[in-house]
């Protein structure tokens, strides 16, 4: 029941397009949630996984053993398309006992299995509805039903929750992962949306452009981003030019901040993360990392708000010479339910200093057990 | 202020054909004068016409099952390989008959089925390989549209994996997905049969003519007469159509 991905390689013909040495395990009843912009690969994994396009390079293995050569229907892997792909010619109970019907189960074993997983995605007496006259988030949970219903090793969610509302959305969120929790298969959940993959992923993967760039616990990804692609992804946050000054200081259009700079020599160009919620209202005097200004934008979002505070600093020398520093340099993205009036600070160990360049290897740490 | 003017040049005639099928006399006037079901009963009295009515539905018949059997596997590779080359001999196959003249196609098949090799003018199967030729294009393009239409390639995918081997793939889910489309392009097929004249005319043998090539002779006869035979072949058209629905409904 795992899933294991070594030096996966996918090219589209005639593009650079596809999945390049890609890495990764899926550990049994796991769900690594797979994030990047559309395009970056993430789609392909999952076909590559099921078995819908050849492998090219490197090997996909689902319980040890290479599925290479195994076609689609001989792989037993569970799958939620984002379109669904309901059969509209069958019932909701037809489409949940196709998977058993094509291992040749008999009609009345079958239904009653049927039966079983349409209770346990909470569609009780729609058997006999057609897709047609199902809302979106029904036909959902008939794809999620007729995707575990023949009990697969596996299970991949392209997109499950896409076409999906806001509020139903996050409520499905919960289902999906109680569902797939009792399945117990490896799960691979591809979104493109971060707070989906942040909320349901035990742990993330983040890919761009055909290239693994990290993966970790949502929350180490989010604190601890291994690199500026990942830290534009994942959240929200500030990324500000800067330079080494010396160990633990950095110079930025803001001033000079204090922020663990690790082993980078002085002079190098990084780029400090900044998360919104990092930035602390109206601080003490003597605050580290504390900068005056005035606060711009207040969207108010209910428990909390999200505020532009502009540094006053960085606005004087904006107006010195005008068009040499964009707006985001002087203009920090705050969040919190109080708004700053005259200065914020930022706590130095939430700071995270970024190398321009992804230079520094990363190295995936082993799946939790 | 368009549509007016096509709905009347469409609907004008055939009003005017269903009047005068009811008129006792009509020359030179707008109108006919009198009322009469006499030319009905001259018209089923009529051997020729009898027999060319059945003669008609068995063609139409032969026709859709044919083209059934040909389209909808035609239209599954067209889909499935639009892009590569083996669809352009497909394409071809499939758009070729509307672009040749029905009249070429006739005049073509008189030379070759009329050779001591190939002696078959005249007969029904030839009839209706030919009505196949002329309505297949349409019915396998209606099939193509409706597999895009559906997102066949995500379903079959979604059945792969669920464990349907590509065969089983289409007897569980193309063709089922398929039935739709495939009667309302047997509704057109029957249609196109019923009213098919041309190549009708010029191969069809005196023991097989069809209706419409029998029709033609009535115009030479009262017009009455002719309006008669022509509504029979409206009311025909339509109920070929009602029966190839009725057909595959069934065969489900």
């Amino acid at each position: 029941m795992s899933i294991v991905l070594e030096q996966l390689g996918y090219c589209y013909p005639d593009t650079t397009q596809g999945v390049h040495a890609l890495s990764l395990e899926v550990a049994p009843g796991e769900l690594l949630a797979v994030i990047g912009a559309s395009g970056c690969g993430k789609s392909t994994m999952l076909r590559l996984v099921a078995g819908l396009l050849p492998v090219q390079a490197g090997r996909v293995l689902i319980d040890g053993q290479d599925v290479g050569a195994v076609p689609a229907w001989h792989r037993k892997v569970g799958m939620v398309f984002q379109s669904y792909a309901l059969f509209p010619h069958l019932d909701v109970l037809g489409n949940v006992a196709y998977g058993l019907r094509m291992q040749g189960m008999d009609r009345v074993n079958r239904e009653r299995a049927a039966q079983r997983m349409i209770q346990a995605v909470g569609l009780g007496g729609l058997e006999g509805r057609r897709p047609s006259q199902l809302s979106g988030g029904q036909q959902q949970r008939v794809a999620l039903a007729r995707a575990l219903a023949f009990r697969p090793s596996v299970l991949l969610l392209d997109e499950p929750l896409a076409a999906l509302d806001a509020h139903l959305r996050s409520q499905l969120c919960d289902e999906v992962r109680d569902v797939q929790r009792a399945s117990g298969a490896a799960t691979l959940f591809v979104t493109h949306d971060q707070q989906e993959a942040l909320m349901l992923g035990d742990r993330v993967a983040v890919l761009h452009e055909g290239y693994l760039q990290q993966v970790d616990t949502p929350r180490a990804l989010y604190a601890r981003p291994a690199n500026l692609t990942v830290a534009r992804f994942v959240g929200h946050a500030n990324l500000l030019k800067a330079t080494v000054i010396d160990s633990g200081r950095v110079a930025t259009a803001l001033g000079v901040l204090a922020a663990e700079t690790g082993r980078r020599s002085k002079g190098a160009a990084v780029h400090l993360m900044v998360r919104p919620e990092a930035c602390r209202p109206d601080p003490d005097r003597c605050a580290a990392n504390r900068i005056e200004g005035v606060p711009g934008r207040v969207r108010f979002l209910g428990a909390t708000c999200r505020w532009d505070f502009v540094a006053s600093a960085a606005a004087e020398a904006l107006a010195a010479s005008p068009g040499a520093t964009p707006r985001s340099t002087t203009t920090l993205l705050c969040e919190g339910p109080v708004v700053a009036t005259s200065a914020v600070s930022l706590a130095p160990e939430e700071l995270v200093v970024l190398d321009d360049h992804n230079a520094g290897s990363w190295r995936s740490p082993p799946p939790q057990s | 202020m368009t549509i007016a003017l096509y709905l009347a040049y469409l609907l004008l005639p055939i009003a005017l054909l269903a009047v005068g099928a009811f008129g006792e006399s009509w020359t030179n006037s707008l109108l006919p004068s009198g009322f009469t079901l006499r030319w009905f009963g001259d018209l089923i009295a009529d051997g020729s016409f009898r027999r060319a009515f059945w003669t008609s539905l068995l063609v139409a018949a032969g026709t859709c099952a044919a083209a059934a059997v040909l389209a909808t596997p035609l239209a599954y590779v067209l889909y499935h390989r639009g892009q590569q080359g083996s669809a352009i001999a497909g394409r071809l196959l499939a758009s070729l008959p509307v672009a040749v003249p029905a009249l070429t196609l006739g005049f073509g098949y008189v030379l070759v089925f009329s050779s001591d090799q190939m002696p078959w003018l005249g007969t029904l199967p030839l009839l209706i390989a030919a009505h196949v030729v002329l309505t297949l294009p349409y019915l396998t393009q209606t099939l193509v549209a409706d597999l895009r239409h559906l997102g066949l390639a995500d379903l079959e995918a979604c059945a792969a994996t669920l464990g349907a081997s590509p065969s089983r793939q289409f007897w569980t889910v193309a063709l089922p997905c398929l039935r739709h489309s495939l009667l309302s392009g047997l509704v057109m097929v029957a249609a196109l049969s019923i009213g098919e004249f041309q190549i009708s005319n010029l191969i069809a043998s005196f023991k097989f003519r069809t209706y419409p090539v029998v029709l033609l002779q009535a115009f030479y006869g009262a017009t009455g007469y002719a309006c008669a035979a022509t509504v029979v072949l409206l009311v025909l058209a339509l109920a070929a159509a009602k029966l190839s629905a009725q057909a595959t409904g069934a065969a489900r």
